[in-house]
């Protein structure tokens, strides 16, 4: 048994009247693909956000490679390997794509090896073409690209994307899953918020699925399908 | 040929004008607040200068670096205990905080300076240069001079260093910023102080031909909003611009009206330009 | 408006009563009771300034231009036409009301630091007028309002109580107002009524009551010039400071400011000025930055506060 990468234990936090995340631990092996799911208003972004140190947990601890990052401000945090990226997209918009990607590399390079290390994850993303043009005259899939780009830059230990794959049609979302395989062969970790089911099924390694704040189940993704928890609080919602 | 020369007067001056004003848009562009108080750090690089130049017998324009030094140092000092904190608070906290810097700055220097004025005498403080029917004022001209150079510095490092560029992602989304691994923070104390740096370099290369007191930072608050306003609040550029073009209004209008009325068409076109086009002629994002 | 219980009407009642029996406490003449209507008048001006950043929302830096407009209009009308200054009161408030709507239309649809900007360079306007208009104005120098003897039909007094009360009355009517138009707006706000078109209504009452207040200035000090009356410091920032001390937005607010402020100003000056000019206004400046910094909402706010942190050590 590996140690895992990523270990949160018994995180809580509470906004004003509504309890957000009580009691939700994981854990996550170097390596892994880690899925979470669970319906809308179950706290995924919330524990993304509290996770990167966007939020203060009011209970609970987060460790990476054993090292708790509770309290810590989110820019150190990022130099500690975890980043996300956003569900709504939060690129410089007023910055080419190429600048966009190149300040994720600024936190461990100076300005000529973060430009190279930029235009390499552009092409990994596969969006080299269009590198010059700014991010405000995007498209939404490819914003979204840029977003994933940029956040591979940081070089993180650990990657959570927040519905990355929620913009692209069927041949782009198997390409972008081949692109993710890929990068967990080299190395990274991942953590996955994503509403197309058959995404999930084929990605993930095990899924944890949240519901009003609180885990439900984890497990690999046939037995989550055959979880009756999972299946009623997902009553009435369609399976991509 | 009056109006000629008055044109070339006004770009000089404007060119200090831009100078000054620069470090209100910076600021502005990075944190979202207007720091009322700029204009008083351009009085404390006056009186910089000008005790290097009494005590240590320095030329204003020489003791301009160590002015933007000095008043950067208290900037980072003011940002990090003071304007930090009303970053995320409502607008009426933010304006009203910078407004009691103004007045806490100001009220200081009479106790320290005395309300007396104050000025140099450099060897070339009424020499001038002739180019052809026009004439150039030697220290008009030295402070374009420096004001150019050290806008051009700015430029630089805003364009191509690390710092630079860790500034603009800032301005542009601080939180998605500090997620990239930049911290935020910093950045906003090396904008404030570099804005408030500039400023004081701006105060220091004018004091040749103007006289240093408390109260001289009244007279450039409301121009230095008009140069920023005009040429877009958060564009440098637009500072630079909007700094030639409050120059040349005012040297115009020097012309035309007599000196108590002069600032009065300043404020007229200030009023204008907000009200019809706030986002200025180089209207920045914000 | 909505109906005090009787426990309030009662207390407001006896607040009345204390407010218009104070001035027999002090001297006809003396040093005291100056400070008082001083006082008073400026928690006017912080009121209706209040009525601005209060229910507009938006922040003023340029209301002397209101109060400067107020003084010299009925001071010029009196020195001119011998008109008497309650009329020239009604004249300074058109006039105000004017002025206010000349800056707030083409402004108030603009984000705070904007308007904010403007209203301080239209202060800044007036002011150059003031100083250069020499022969309206009498320039920098200042003017004079004629005294004959006491008289309230020219609104002027031997006994400075009567000023009292009638700075007291300024009090009272902006006050109302202040309540009578947030009644408004919050009712407004509810039904949908565009509210740009009501916060410039509410901008044209506060430039029209400062004005008035301006001319109530120069009745009580006889002398002005342009860099007092249309002043940043001595006027603008000073009462929107007390209004944000007091509690913004709330109708006690300015006056619980003004009381605090104007008082502790003239201690400040007492002690300080002799040893050095700038030091009571430094001692301002720190205290608004310490308001702003610790407890922005001012005073009003402070009751609450203190209930909070008290309700909070209990769990």
């Amino acid at each position: 048994m590996v140690a895992p990468l990523l270990q949160v234990s018994g995180l809580g936090k509470r906004f004003g009247g509504l309890q957000a995340l009580s009691d939700v631990s994981l854990s996550v092996a170097p390596g892994e693909i880690l899925g979470l799911i669970g319906p809308n208003g179950a706290g995924k972004t919330t524990l993304f956000s509290t996770l990167v140190g966007l939020h203060r947990p009011d209970s609970g601890t987060i460790r990476l490679d054993g090292r708790d990052l509770v309290g810590l401000k989110p820019h150190r945090i990022a130099a500690a390997g975890m980043v996300k990226t956003f569900q709504n997209v939060a690129l410089f918009l007023d910055s080419t794509v190429l600048d966009n990607v190149l300040t994720g590399g600024l936190m461990r390079h100076a300005i000529p090896e973060a430009s190279e290390l930029a235009e390499r994850c552009l092409e990994r993303v596969g969006i080299g073409a269009i590198a010059g043009k700014l991010a405000r005259d995007l498209s939404f899939p490819e914003r979204a690209r840029v977003e994933v780009a940029r956040a591979l830059c940081t070089e993180p230990r650990v990657l959570l994307l927040d519905e990355a794959m929620a913009a692209l049609n069927h041949a782009e979302m198997d390409a972008f899953m081949d692109l993710l395989r890929q990068l967990r062969e080299e190395g990274l970790t991942l953590v996955v918020v994503e509403h197309h089911m058959r995404a999930i099924m084929a990605l993930c390694d095990r899924l944890v699925v949240l519901n009003f704040g609180q885990m439900i189940a984890t497990g690999t993704p046939a037995e989550i399908a055959r979880d009756p928890a999972v299946i009623e609080a997902y009553l009435g919602r369609s399976a991509a | 040929m009056a109006v000629v020369q008055a044109i070339l007067d006004g770009l000089m001056i404007g060119g200090v004008y831009a100078v000054i004003s620069i470090g209100l848009t910076l600021v502005f562009g990075v944190m979202g607040i207007v720091n009322f108080a700029q204009a008083e750090f351009l009085m404390l690089g006056m009186f910089v200068a000008y005790y290097a130049w009494a005590w240590l017998g320095l030329d204003p324009l020489l003791a301009a670096p160590l002015a933007f030094a000095v008043v950067f140092l208290l900037g980072a000092a003011l940002q990090h205990m003071l304007i930090r904190r009303v970053l995320k608070a409502p607008e009426v906290a933010q304006i009203f905080l910078t407004v009691g810097l103004l007045i806490v700055l100001e009220n200081a220097a009479l106790l320290m300076f005395g309300s007396g004025f104050r000025s140099v005498s450099t060897p070339y403080q009424t020499s001038s240069l002739q180019l052809g029917p026009l004439f150039v004022s030697v220290p008009y001209l030295a402070a374009f001079a420096m004001s150019v150079a050290s806008g051009l510095a700015l430029w630089l490092f805003l364009k191509s260093s690390w710092f630079g560029r860790a500034m603009r992602a800032t301005a542009q989304d601080p939180m998605a910023a500090r997620l990239m691994g930049i911290d935020a923070d910093r950045m906003h104390m090396l904008a404030f102080a570099l804005g408030v740096g500039l400023t004081a370099f701006g105060g220091a290369v004018i004091l040749p031909y103007l006289t240093a007191s408390p109260t001289v930072g009244t007279q450039f608050a409301v121009l230095m909003f008009t140069v920023v306003v005009l040429g877009g609040l958060g564009s440098v550029a637009g500072a630079v611009v909007g700094g030639l073009a409050v120059g040349i209004i005012q040297s115009l209008s020097a012309l035309v009206f007599p000196i108590q009325l002069q600032n009065l068409v300043l404020f007229v076109v200030f009023i204008a330009v907000l009200a019809f086009r706030p986002k200025g002629l180089l209207g920045a994002a914000r | 408006m909505s109906a005090p219980s009787l426990r309030q009407a009662a207390g407001l009642a006896l607040l009345a009563a204390l407010a218009i029996a104070l001035p027999f406490a002090f001297e006809p003449r003396g040093y005291g009771i100056r400070i008082l209507c001083l006082a008073l008048l400026f928690a006017a001006m912080a009121q209706a300034w209040n009525i601005v950043a209060g229910l507009a929302n938006q922040i003023s830096l340029g209301h002397a231009a209101f109060f400067g407009i107020g003084a010299y209009t009925s001071t010029l009308l009196l020195i001119h036409f011998g008109l008497t200054p309650w009329l020239g009161m009604m004249a300074a408030a058109v006039l105000g009301g004017l002025a206010a709507l000349l800056i707030s239309l083409p402004t108030m649809r603009l984000r705070g630091h904007y308007f904010a900007l403007a209203t301080l360079a239209f202060g800044e306007v007036m002011r150059v007028i003031g100083n250069s208009w020499g022969g309206l104005t009498g320039g920098p120098v200042g003017i004079s309002v004629p005294y004959a003897k006491p008289s309230l039909g020219l609104m002027q007094f031997a006994d400075t109580r009567a000023s009292y009360w009638l700075m007291l009355g300024a009090l009272v009517v902006v006050t109302v107002i202040f309540v009578a138009i947030k009644e408004n707006a919050d009712a407004a706000e509810v039904i949908g009524v565009d509210t740009t078109r009501t916060k410039i209504v509410a901008a044209v009452i506060s430039g029209a009551l400062t004005a008035a207040l301006g001319t109530l200035y120069a009745q009580f000090q006889f002398f002005f010039d342009p860099d007092t009356v249309f002043g940043v410091a001595s006027i603008s920032v000073r009462m929107a400071m007390i209004a944000i001390v007091g509690g913004i937005g709330t109708a006690a607010g300015p006056i619980l400011g003004a009381f605090f402020v104007i008082p502790l100003e003239e201690i400040a000056n007492q002690v300080f000025s002799a040893q050095a000019a700038g030091l009571s206004q430094l001692v301002f400046g720190v205290l608004l930055i310490l308001v702003i910094l610790v407890e922005p909402r001012g005073f009003m706010a402070i009751g609450p506060r203190i209930r909070r942190l008290l309700r909070r050590e209990e769990r």
